[in-house]
């Protein structure tokens, strides 16, 4: 089955049909995807401003991250489920939509920053909060964060106007 | 009454709303805009009552927490002010007659008359100094008060 034949059937699904045949689902769950951004975005964005240095500098960086980190996993949790279920309702059309792909891979991206800033950076924090100071290349992963997030924030409001 | 909408009537009109208004991406961009500011101002609102309720940044005082997260709570409300001011002159009609636009109003207006008033000394000063519940229920009020704009104002394109 081509991707775009997978896309067709789970819009056929009960569950998509379910929820976009009912006139209280969809508007919660899109408002759930939405009011969901300040608890998984959000908290990112604040960890990318310590490291970029705009925001709780002084304190500790490593206590930050497990403190920020806590919170955005439940509202990348939520993130995922609405946003997964928002997509069964109309797969077909996203899956042709330039924003809906340039969302997917920004937060592939993002996926990759991450990635790297825990192979690379986490495991020598202990030594910035000792007064070294964040390194260069932590700093341009929290720039990129805060500039590829807010790229999937416009990529996800500009994808709905098409529909 | 009639001089403020004749006069909200006349900014619907100029040129620079009319423009944004209408032209293919200046509604998505400024509905992108509001998103990016809710996002950072209610994260700074989100951070600031997890504090309060003694759940998150426990080696920071919740007075520096509050000094540190101020100016981005600044930056998060210029940001959804500005491109709600753009989206509401665009059709100030039909916004004012829209009942979750007027629930939005109420909730914000109430959001700020807690954060800014009636909570304020919560916030202003260590919640060591008062029984833990009281800081929970406060802490639970804000949020609930904040996050009631943001559903008010998804259920705007609804109803």
């Amino acid at each position: 089955m081509s991707l775009l034949g997978w896309c067709q059937w789970l819009e056929q699904t009960r569950l998509a049909i379910a929820i976009s045949e009912s006139v209280w689902l969809f508007p919660i769950i899109e408002g759930s995807h939405i009011l969901a951004l300040p608890l998984s975005v959000g908290m990112i964005l604040m960890f990318d401003l310590r490291l970029l240095g705009l925001a709780f500098q002084g304190g500790s960086a490593a206590r930050l991250m497990s403190d920020v980190l806590r919170w955005s996993k439940v509202g990348f949790a939520i993130m995922f489920l609405t946003g997964g279920l928002l997509f069964m309702t109309q797969a077909s059309k996203a899956y042709e939509s330039v924003f809906f792909r340039t969302k997917l891979a920004f937060i592939l991206v993002l996926g990759i920053n991450a990635a790297l800033f825990q192979i690379v950076f986490y495991p020598r924090m202990a030594q910035w909060d000792a007064g070294g100071g964040t390194p260069l290349g932590a700093r341009i992963c929290g720039g990129l964060s805060l500039i590829v997030w807010i790229g999937v924030i416009i990529c996800g409001r500009t994808m709905a106007y098409q529909f | 009454m009639t001089a403020i909408m004749s006069w909200l009537e006349w900014c619907s009109n100029t040129s620079t709303i009319v423009f944004i208004r209408d032209s293919s991406f200046g509604m998505p961009a400024v509905q992108s805009v509001h998103l990016v500011g809710l996002t950072v101002l209610l994260a700074a609102i989100l951070v600031l009552n997890l504090r309060l309720a003694g759940v998150t940044m426990m080696d920071w005082r919740l007075a520096e927490v509050e000094r540190q997260l101020r100016p981005w709570a600044w930056v998060g409300a210029t940001l959804v002010l500005a491109s709600g001011a753009v989206m509401f002159l665009g059709n100030p009609a039909k916004y004012l007659a829209n009942p979750a636009f007027q629930l939005k109003m109420a909730s914000l207006a109430l959001a700020m008359l807690c954060q800014f008033g009636v909570f304020r000394s919560f916030f202003r000063s260590e919640p060591g100094v008062r029984p833990r519940t009281a800081n929970l229920v406060v802490a639970a009020l804000s949020l609930t008060f904040w996050f009631a704009v943001g559903w008010a104002g998804r259920a705007i394109a609804f109803v």
